[in-house]
């Protein structure tokens, strides 16, 4: 399957420090969720950095859709088709929600496409649609979260680059948002997704990336990463296969 | 799309500023009440004018009272030294200070917070050195006395006047309205709330924040050259004064920044005060003082304003069944009712 963004070889790093990326790679086809989980400092949101623009590497590529974009600004990339959820809230509180979603689509000019893209979204998360008229910041965090994704998927993008998407979360809007998650791959768009809930996150991603010291030190289906004796004991805090209550997740 | 009972209020709002305009030079029992109302209407405009820039991107401009100066001194100098009409001399005057706007913009916009305030103090006080030190062009400290425009007697000459600034005023509501509205609007509300996100999102930032800056030094330039027309009189001690800024921020924070009418009703009750303050205890700091106390306590109790507190207040009063929507939740609300959340937890 062709890959919707593809980093390879990635050297990156903070000013003149040593690399927090060392030669990284990976590929996230079409209409898949890739996760990518490790321990605190392995390189994650550096990862993401690198693919939406707002870190530049020391060498390697960003190809997206094939084309070579390394060193496009944020903007470009968005307009190349790559979108990015921060970590945390990042809604605008103090704007509606119909005014956070349309910011999303701030490239569009053409109304048509702009009027299709936020029934497309209000279509995908519910609650944008219930909610539309009120203010962001009184909204639940799983619902600003959703709100998040609706704003992302706006300019159709190829990509959505998710950094922890379950911070901060309840159990119960953690499993909305991953629902959605999986929502948006159905949709066709391709997901990277950095998330600390290593387990959870590995349940909903079709492959799994295992970072280490910025280098990839597993990748594979996200089920056999999951059932993988040494990734359970190491990342996932517990025997393979081992499922623990849902209360201690999230 | 707004509910119709804030399109209702809104259309109640523009009804009685239209009455209130047209009716007050009949109503005033003398000129100088007419002349108070006029300095009170100047106010209004440069306070809605300034709030293209502090209301829709957050950025608070001390700066202002050098654009409007710039604008009056230009109109005066149109007038006096080029020989222009007085109207065309304003017109003239509102295109140089707004082409001047653009390297000022572009210096200033570049840094945020407490910097940009500082670099708008430094705009004034370097504006107000060489209209003072330029003396063979400006007439120093001496002043520019600018001629009338018309040769009418002085209440009619009022009456013509307040007129001009309501109809100025009324263009600059009507501006920051279509803007309040409009895709840009959007753009440069989301520069208010954060400016590294809505650059993220694609809102062009920089180039934004330079226009809106511009259109509020237009506005900013009629406003000071309507004032030279109307005064006569130009000294560039009170013409590039931090003080006019400061009142400014003033009027747009007490009426309510992200509201249209609320730098009209901030002016309303800052320009009154200031009137009566000079009237009963003359040439003293103690209007100084009041403005301070004053500025101190809308940042205490109403942080968004008059408009939206009054606003708020009246959702309360009102029964359950009849609250208005979600949407009209202010921002002090939304900060109080995260408090409370942040207690519960």
């Amino acid at each position: 399957m062709a890959s919707e963004i593809e980093l390879v070889d990635i050297q990156a790093g903070y000013g003149r420090a040593a690399p927090v990326l060392r030669g990284f790679s990976v590929a996230v086809p079409a209409g898949s969720v890739v996760c990518l989980v490790g321990p605190n400092g392995a390189g994650k949101s550096t990862v993401l950095k690198v693919a939406a623009g707002l870190l530049r590497p020391r060498s390697g590529r960003l190809l997206v859709g094939g084309r070579d974009v390394t060193g496009l600004s944020p903007q470009r990339m968005l307009a190349a088709g790559v979108a990015l959820v921060l970590q945390g809230h990042s809604v605008f509180r103090e704007m509606t929600v119909a005014e956070n979603v349309r910011l999303g689509g701030y490239t569009l000019t053409d109304q048509k496409r702009l009027a299709e893209r936020v029934d497309f979204v209000k279509g995908l998360f519910p609650v944008v649609a219930e909610r539309w008229g009120a203010l962001a910041g009184l909204l639940s965090g799983g619902q600003q979260k959703q709100v998040e994704f609706a704003r992302s998927l706006m300019v159709d993008p190829r990509v959505v680059l998710l950094d922890e998407p379950s911070m901060g979360l309840d159990p119960k809007a953690t499993s909305t948002v991953f629902a959605q998650v999986r929502r948006m791959r159905d949709a066709g768009t391709a997901v990277l997704l950095v998330e600390q809930n290593a387990r959870r996150a590995l349940e909903t991603a079709d492959l799994g990336c295992v970072l280490d010291l910025g280098r990839v030190h597993l990748a594979g289906p996200a089920a056999d990463l999951l059932a993988d004796p040494q990734l359970g004991e190491l990342y996932l805090g517990g025997r393979p296969g081992e499922k623990r209550p849902a209360a201690q997740e999230g | 799309m707004p509910s119709v009972s804030s399109r209702l209020t809104g259309g109640a709002a523009v009804l009685l500023l239209a009455t209130g305009l047209l009716s007050f030079p009949g109503l005033a029992p003398n000129p100088y009440v007419l002349s108070a109302g006029i300095v009170v209407l100047h106010y209004a405009v440069l306070a809605t004018s300034w709030n293209f820039v502090g209301g829709f991107t957050g950025y608070l401009s001390l700066g202002h009272g050098a654009l409007a100066g710039l604008g009056g001194y230009g109109t005066g100098l149109l007038v006096t030294k080029a020989g222009l009409n007085s109207f065309v001399a304003l017109a003239l005057a509102m295109l140089l200070v707004s082409a001047l706007a653009v390297p000022i913009g572009m210096a200033a916009l570049r840094v945020r917070g407490a910097s940009f305030v500082i670099v708008s103090i430094a705009l004034v006080l370097i504006l107000l050195l060489v209209f003072q030190s330029w003396a063979s062009l400006t007439g120093g400290s001496r002043g520019l006395v600018v001629p009338r425009p018309f040769d009418l007697s002085r209440p009619e000459h009022h009456r013509v006047f307040w007129f001009l600034f309501s109809g100025l005023l009324a263009l600059a509501l009507l501006a920051w309205w279509l803007i309040d509205r409009s895709r840009f609007g959007l753009g440069l509300k989301a520069i208010r709330e954060d400016e590294d996100k809505a650059e993220a999102l694609g809102t062009p930032t920089f180039a934004y924040k330079l226009v809106v800056f511009v259109v509020s030094a237009a506005f900013t330039a009629l406003a000071g050259g309507l004032y030279a027309l109307w005064f006569g009189d130009l000294d560039p001690v009170f013409q590039f004064s931090v003080l006019t800024g400061s009142y400014l921020v003033l009027m747009a924070l007490l009426g309510g920044v992200r509201n249209l009418f609320g730098p009209l009703v901030g002016a309303l009750v800052v320009g009154v005060a200031l009137e009566y303050f000079k009237v009963e205890f003359g040439n003293t700091p103690l209007h100084l003082v009041a403005t301070g106390v004053l500025l101190a306590l809308v940042v205490l109790f109403m942080p968004d304003g008059v408009l939206p507190a009054a606003g708020s207040l009246l959702r309360r009063l009102r029964p359950a069944g009849e609250q208005a929507s979600i949407r009209d939740v202010t921002a002090a609300e939304l900060r109080e009712r995260r408090r409370a959340e942040e207690v519960r937890r």
